[in-house]
């Protein structure tokens, strides 16, 4: 025998406190009482003298001892007395409430019931789930969990239902997909660590979940698991990715991938168009069968930034997945300012890439701070070049910005020659320097080299057995690389190594440029984005700049966003901006487990059965009071409407 | 409670009563009552008759046109309406308000009513509230514009102080020994025999109208075992036994105190009245009252 709420210490003063006070009301209610009356003319012939009583005599103590009994059971059902140890206590249930993206779909009318405008899943499963509350017994304590992509607890153990009932109608559907297994399993550990009986675990919702997770999908042993099942048949189309790159064939062209799939159990037509600032950049009609995926793609052409807008139609019962927007960044150019006094040589391996706006200009024309006219005809604003390239030249004053420095006469370079050496043998490329990726061309027979002396923090790329021949200095606000030789001369002008090297310094001086960017709109939850070959460094960042946890391996990084974000992944020279604001969804529907407890609880399900004495020691104490107020209640009589009657009928008899 | 600063009856109720007359069966002699005329002239509002002038009589009273066309004094005469006088005796003893204030606060009510319907008939009601002797009282008359006077008054008074009939009976007729209708609201709980003190005012020629007011609890007693009983006015204590049977004796015993009033009213061409204070007050006066001909 034990009490919930108080020792036996405590319990025992309590009863002995309120039974002396009982006792002490009761002989004050039962001893004489003085009344003041209007005259006492009509006593003297109707009553008769009372016999003298001591004070403290016991009137009634049947009444006495059903007050008594009263509080007695009043007091245990306080103290929730039980007959044996905690076996028998409260017990601690949890319900996973399905918040997943698909929960803000409409629901379906259902047979036999007048349709409810506006009516959500998220609407049904909140009704569902407030019933199911009611049903619990009230001193059982329930957690609320809302489960999506990442399972939440949304309450602790709470006994007041108000909390609970609060938790659940601020309930929204999120952005991600329902993660069965990990929010069933999440319960199950809230509840083992809980100190208490185990209850239900309760699911609302439609149980909409990944193909992967179903394949692989392992629950946790649950004593008693319920499923509030919520009807989702409603048709439904939706974008499941809206992606844009640059076209492979054409740089000022973004190539936009629109995928469309089709939810629904039958075959389904839909219009995909495509705005580009709010410009219609096509429509194209497709035919969905049940459960399949198809895909749409447009072009679109230009430099500038904007947002990409895709829509399907027509509208169907989950809005949040029928539009999604990107934003297409702006195609940049690296203006390049080449003095050469024969650009013939140089122009092939610039114009090979429309990112890269050069300008010839002779020697003779050199100007250490000279600007490039505007690439726009109406701009008249110069521009300064981000990159000088001084082919066998070597001015009195170096440029102000980054420099490529390509064969440099002796004593005008900015490294020192050293010696300058014919048909030099041993050429080799340094290795793990951006400048040398993808240089590994040995055989390459040089004509004439500078051997070059480099300052202490140069870097040396390329060298010969003289010495190095090509070095790399990286300074405050510009960058130069010096060439002891010309590629675009003798046999290496036909290697690929002269352009790929070319390449590299435009993209080391200028990364921005030169950076792969690939935009995509797809839903939010787990993301895994695939890294280039190759050891980089790894950036995921949010809009606001804040780095997001990832993990990178397997040649791809991931990371988790249960919010619609935008966010980006930089590695190397590639960029993916994934603009994370469609809904994640569903591939498949979870099979309830065969034993699973189904729907709203009967009249006499085990869930209602509550375990504890006190209300049932309440109502019996209740009972008693009432009993003794009945038999007993002195001023019960005279009082009420019975007393108005006699009132009256006294007044009509004297009229 | 009318003491809290809220008026004794609502101004609907009023309305309400402004339909009802003050009736009396008996025929004072000289007298009449609020819609009948007499000639005798005096200063009243109606013009009369002219006759000559003599020394001492008033001179805002003369003629002077008549003075300028005759050049002799004539005196112009208004016919006076003497009035039935209508006179109140409100029981203002202890015994009004013993257990509470409720039955007292309802004899108020009840006068304050009976003097609004008397004040719009254009009748002179005197409000005389009594203990064990008459306290100085308050005269209504003049219209219903007066009735805030006469409820001013009434919310005032307070229950105190022990009953005599006979004595206040006697005191009254030494000072009111004009005939007219007494009302008298009280619970008639004397310890003296009221009903002798009643039939005493009944033989000056005063027609009785008995308003007999009663708490529940002075019929209907709800205590029951050892009760020590105490006189709200005399302060005398009695300890009772109560029972059931000693609750219908008590109830018996003021049934009967009840018929002696009333047949000491309809024995002398009066009416009576008996008003529970759990009868609402629209009750006593439209049906209680208007049954036993006090109003119509």
């Amino acid at each position: 025998m034990i009490f919930l709420n108080l020792t036996l210490g405590q319990f025992l003063p309590l009863l002995g406190a309120m039974a002396a006070i009982t006792v002490a009301l009761y002989m004050l209610d039962r001893t004489r009482r003085r009344q003041v009356v209007a005259t006492l003319r009509f006593w003297t012939e109707a009553g008769k003298p009372a016999p003298i009583t001591r004070r403290a005599k016991i009137q009634q103590p049947i009444s006495l001892i059903l007050q008594l009994l009263g509080m007695l059971l009043l007091l245990l059902a306080v103290a929730e007395w039980q007959w044996a140890g905690r076996t028998g206590a409260r017990r601690d249930h949890v319900l996973v409430l399905d918040t997943s993206a698909w929960m803000g779909a409409a629901a379906p009318a259902r047979p036999g019931e007048t349709p409810r405008p506006n009516e959500t899943l998220m609407d049904v499963a909140r009704r569902d789930s407030l019933a199911w509350v009611r049903a619990v017994p009230a001193d059982d304590r329930i957690l609320v969990v809302r489960a999506d992509g990442l399972a939440t607890p949304a309450t602790g153990w709470e006994t007041d239902r108000r909390n609970v009932a609060r938790a659940i109608l601020l309930s929204q559907p999120g952005a991600t997909l329902l993660n069965i297994s990990q929010s069933l399993d999440f319960a199950r550990r809230l509840q083992k660590s809980s100190g208490g009986a185990a209850g239900e675990i309760a699911y609302a919702g439609p149980g909409r979940i990944s193909a992967r997770e179903a394949n692989s999908l392992v629950l946790p042993e649950m004593p008693a698991f319920r499923a509030l099942a919520v009807d989702d048949a409603v048709d439904n189309c939706g974008l499941r990715v809206v992606g844009a790159r640059r076209s492979t064939v054409d740089p000022g062209v973004w190539d936009v991938l629109v995928r469309v799939r089709n939810y629904s159990t039958s075959k389904l037509p839909v219009t995909v168009t495509l705005n580009f600032g709010n410009i219609p950049q096509g429509t194209r009609p497709l035919e969905l069968p049940a459960g399949e995926e198809r895909e749409a793609t447009f072009a679109v052409r230009t430099k500038a930034a904007g947002l990409v807008e895709a829509r399907i139609y027509p509208k169907d019962a989950f809005a949040a997945d029928n539009y999604a927007s990107l934003e297409l960044p702006e195609v940049r150019s690296m203006p390049v300012l080449v003095y050469s006094d024969q650009p013939g040589l140089i122009r092939p391996a610039l114009a090979s890439d429309p990112r890269v706006d050069a300008e010839f200009r002779p020697t003779s024309q050199y100007n250490a701070a000279a600007a490039m006219s505007s690439e726009n005809a109406n701009d008249t604003q110069p521009r300064k070049p981000s990159l000088v390239i001084l082919h066998r030249f070597g001015p009195d004053k170096a440029p102000e910005g980054s420099a490529l420095w390509i064969d440099p006469p002796s004593g005008k370079a900015p490294v020192p020659v050293k010696e300058r050496v014919g048909k030099p043998e041993g050429l080799f490329w340094t290795p793990d320097q951006p400048l040398t990726a993808g240089l590994r061309a040995r055989d390459v027979q040089l004509e004439q080299v500078s051997v070059l002396a480099p300052a202490a923090k140069d870097v040396v790329l390329a060298g010969v057995n003289e010495g190095p021949v090509m070095v790399a200095r990286g300074e405050a606000g510009h960058r130069t690389v010096v060439m002891g030789f010309d590629p675009f001369q003798g046999a290496m002008r036909f290697e690929l190594a002269t352009p790929l090297m070319l390449a590299n310094v435009l993209r080391w001086v200028a990364p921005d440029v030169f950076r792969d960017v690939d935009v995509a709109t797809q839903a939010a939850g787990a993301v895994e984005s695939p890294l280039p070959p190759g050891k980089q460094e790894v950036q995921v960042l949010t809009d606001t700049g804040a780095n997001l946890p990832f993990v990178a391996r397997d040649k791809s990084v991931s990371f988790f966003t249960g919010d619609p974000a935008r966010v980006r992944v930089v590695a190397g020279n590639i960029e993916r901006v994934y603009s994370l604001t469609l809904p994640e969804m569903w591939d498949t529907k979870w099979k309830i487990p065969v034993n699973a407890r189904r729907g709203l609880p009967a009249i006499n399900d085990e869930l209602r059965r509550s375990p504890s004495l006190w209300p049932w020691l309440a109502l019996l104490g209740a009972a008693v009071l009432l009993l003794e107020w009945f038999l007993y209640g002195r001023r019960g009589a005279h009082h009420g409407p019975a007393g108005i009657h006699a009132v009256r009928g006294g007044m009509e008899k004297a009229a | 409670m009318a003491n809290s600063g809220t008026p004794l009856l609502d101004r609907a109720f009023l309305e309400r009563l402004e339909r009802l007359t003050i009736h009396w069966q008996k025929s004072f002699g000289g007298l009449v009552g609020g819609h009948n005329r007499s000639r005798y002239p005096g200063g009243g509002q109606e013009f009369l008759e002219h006759r000559q002038f003599h020394q001492g009589d008033d001179l805002r009273a003369v003629n002077w046109r008549a003075y300028m066309r005759l050049d002799k004094m004539f005196l112009k005469m208004f016919q006076v309406e003497p009035r039935v006088p209508v006179r109140m005796l409100v029981d203002t003893s202890a015994s009004m308000a013993a257990v509470s204030e409720e039955k007292f606060e309802y004899a108020r009510k009840l006068a304050a009513a009976l003097c609004y319907v008397g004040l719009v008939r254009l009748d002179t009601i005197q409000v005389l509230p009594f203990a064990d002797k008459l306290k100085e009282g308050k005269t209504g008359s003049g219209g219903r514009h007066r009735y805030r006077e006469v409820s001013e008054f009434l919310e005032a008074q307070k229950a105190e102080g022990t009953t005599n009939f006979l004595g206040v009976v006697r005191q009254f007729l030494d000072e009111y020994p004009q005939r007219g209708l007494v009302i008298v609201i009280s619970d008639f709980l004397d310890d003296g025999s009221c009903t002798k003190a009643l039939q005493y005012l009944a033989d000056y020629g005063n027609e009785l109208m008995l308003l007999q007011v009663w708490a529940d609890e002075d019929r209907l007693p709800p205590w029951k075992g050892e009760v020590d009983l105490i006189d709200a006015e005399s302060g005398s204590q009695v300890r009772m036994q109560v029972d059931a049977d000693a609750r219908d004796r008590y109830t018996a015993a003021f049934d009967a105190f009840s018929a002696g009033l009333k047949e000491v009213a309809l024995r002398n061409d009066g009416k009576y009245a008996g008003i529970p204070v759990s009868l609402s007050l629209d009750d006593a006066i439209f049906d209680t009252m208007v049954r036993t001909r006090g109003v119509a």
